[in-house]
């Protein structure tokens, strides 16, 4: 489990599917605090990210650089998140012409429902590096590894990216006690 | 230090990235600077928040989730991969023209397998599940090669003594044949070509409409030959499974236990050839046209010379050699039978197709392979006893006995050897 992505990019290349399995589990937790924070619930989270893990399997052959390897990944769920917000935004027109049923309150993930929005509204750098050090469990280190950048850089980025979430908390805070 | 220097500090230092020295001047600075101290305090918390967040969701687990829909997909695109390739194969071979009546040939052989057939005779009656069946004017269902859902499907439509095939591994083909007068109109909805086909001879003698075919087998059933294996599962739907067996076949009917209606009918001929039937469609709203005999506006006929008269046994060791020399350079075939020819047909085209002969001399070797296949699935038909023991025997062997069966009405049998010599042999002196 240790081994790098590539490693794994390849072995699935090379016809190893079932080492597929090593990046799931790498991964899943970075997937599904970013979708949480877009789709705001625990299933259709695991939903999408179960079919953006799935997609990425099947289209890992389109993967240029097997190093980038999760950013690709959050691409795919950022389209995967809005293939489906799109879909649902359409079922509920349709509930809506249908009848005034309750909505059923979303089940979240975590309790800190607050703060995966506040990481999915996060520009995508930032995002990234927030999603591997707290659901990815890379330390700084693997980080600045992985993303090919100095170790300065990725505490600078990190910085800010605490900065900018302190502020959507903020203001999310405020907007609620309104 | 300052407050500018220690905010710059303050993430790695929270997450202990900074040597002693430089720690131990940060902290003291805290110490006293509250703002820093506050600010410090914050980004603890807010980190605090995103550890607990982050072990919250970890607890979702997803890998069985991911891996179990990458294995069902996977077989769905490798089967979807395989009908694709096999489709675009056929369809290469047809669309190349000199090799379109081999390629004719090769969807009469086919035809010829699945009307050649009459296993039965006929008795008494189990009313409710085949009254559709004995009745019904017209009959749509699709027929499986083998039982397993994975071979060549043929879409059918009978209306009366006439039948539409589609196979699913020609889909631009179609067939039309007309059972009283033993003609096949075929059809290459491409090519916008058609050609008729006379199917008279040993053929015409014992052809049956599918619908026929079927009608015997409820026939067979009446015959207290069949047994009730109560109620299964199958195609996703309740069925009540009755199997009957005959000397030569094995049939096996699943029907709907409220309404009779079969869902499914497996039946084993002999020892090589299975067949699955299922979607039956009873007297559906459909146009007679559909079975006409005459060629449709818009398609050229092509003049012809496949005539598939009674087969015999020189022409199914003709088909032997044609299975060795060029099928399977030089050796002899695994399996024979209709099921084997029809998955190596795409084979013998490519293969006739690189020789580089005549359109005519093409043509030839397709029928000849068809022809002799025919002499051997008429053998399975009637219960005719016989035995392979090819596999993997180099053609111009002597010594090896390739094939034996016992001729109708003979006391000794018939063995072909390696090198295709053909000698009569008492039944003791039969190769073990």
């Amino acid at each position: 489990m240790s081994e790098n992505d590539k490693f794994y990019v390849e072995r699935c290349l090379d016809g190893h599917p079932d080492d597929f399995r090593y990046l799931v589990r790498r991964y899943q937790a970075a997937l599904l605090a970013n979708l949480a924070g877009k789709l705001g619930d625990k299933d259709r989270a695991e939903e999408a990210a179960q079919e953006t893990l799935v997609r990425a399997y099947f289209n890992m052959g389109k993967l240029r650089k097997p190093d980038a390897f999760f950013s690709w990944l959050l691409g795919i769920a950022d389209l995967v998140a809005k293939e489906q917000y799109r879909k649902e935004q359409l079922q509920r027109r349709r509930q809506i012409v249908r009848s005034f049923s309750e909505e059923a309150p979303p089940t979240e993930l975590s309790q800190d429902y607050a703060l995966e929005t506040a990481i999915a509204e996060l520009p995508e750098a930032y995002r990234k590096i927030i999603l591997l050090r707290y659901y990815g469990g890379h330390s700084c280190n693997q980080i600045a590894e992985q993303l090919d950048m100095p170790l300065g850089t990725v505490t600078k980025t990190l910085s800010r990216a605490y900065a900018m979430l302190r502020d959507a908390l903020r203001q999310q805070e405020q907007a609620s006690s309104l | 230090m300052n407050c500018t220097e220690c905010k710059e500090l303050l993430v790695a230092y929270v997450e202990g990235l900074l040597d002693d020295s430089q720690k131990q001047t940060l902290a003291e600075h805290l110490k006293n600077c509250p703002a820093c101290q506050a600010e410090a305090d914050e980004l603890t918390g807010l980190q605090e928040r995103l550890v607990r967040n982050g072990k919250t969701v970890a607890q979702s687990d997803l890998e069985n989730g991911v891996m179990n829909q990458i294995v069902r997909e996977q077989n769905i695109r490798l089967k979807a991969a395989a009908k694709a390739t096999e489709a675009l194969k056929t369809r290469r071979i047809l669309m190349k023209s000199p090799m379109t009546k081999i390629a004719a040939a090769a969807v009469i052989l086919i035809a010829v397998v699945l009307i050649g057939i009459n296993p039965f005779g006929s008795s008494v009656t189990w009313a409710q599940v085949i009254e559709p069946i004995l009745n019904a004017k017209i009959v749509i269902f699709d027929m499986i090669l083998g039982t397993d859902d994975t071979g060549v499907v043929s879409h059918e439509i009978v209306i009366g003594s006439r039948m539409r095939k589609t196979m699913s591994n020609m889909p631009n083909m179609t067939m039309i044949i007309d059972t009283d007068n033993a003609k096949l109109l075929g059809l290459d909805n491409d090519a916008k070509t058609a050609v008729y086909v006379d199917i008279t001879g040993d053929l015409g003698d014992r052809h049956r409409s599918y619908i026929k075919f079927v009608r015997q087998i409820i026939h067979q059933l009446q015959d207290g030959q069949v047994e009730e294996l109560g109620e299964q599962t199958i195609d996703g739907q309740k069925a009540i499974l009755f199997v009957g067996k005959g000397q030569n076949e094995e049939v096996r009917i699943w029907a709907d236990p409220e309404t009779a209606h079969p869902i499914r009918i497996e039946a084993q001929i002999g020892q090589e050839f299975s067949f699955t039937m299922k979607n039956f469609e009873f007297n559906a709203a459909i146009d007679e046209s559909l079975v006409s005999m005459n060629v449709p506006e818009g398609f050229t006929l092509q003049k012809t010379d496949i005539a598939l008269g009674n087969a015999s046994e020189e022409d199914f060791v003709e088909s032997l050699r044609i299975w060795a020399e060029i099928i399977g350079d030089g050796t002899f075939p695994a399996v024979i039978g209709s099921q084997s020819a029809m998955s190596d047909m795409p084979t013998l085209v490519q293969k006739v197709d690189a020789m580089q002969i005549t359109e005519e001399q093409g043509t030839q070797i397709g029928m000849s392979f068809a022809r002799g296949l025919m002499f051997h699935q008429m053998m399975e038909n009637q219960g005719g006893q016989w035995h392979y023991a090819g596999a993997g025997v180099k053609l111009g062997d002597a010594s090896k006995p390739i094939f034996w069966y016992q001729p109708q009405n003979a006391t000794t049998y018939r063995v072909i050897y390696g090198d295709l010599s053909v000698k009569d042999v008492a039944a003791e002196n039969l190769p073990k």
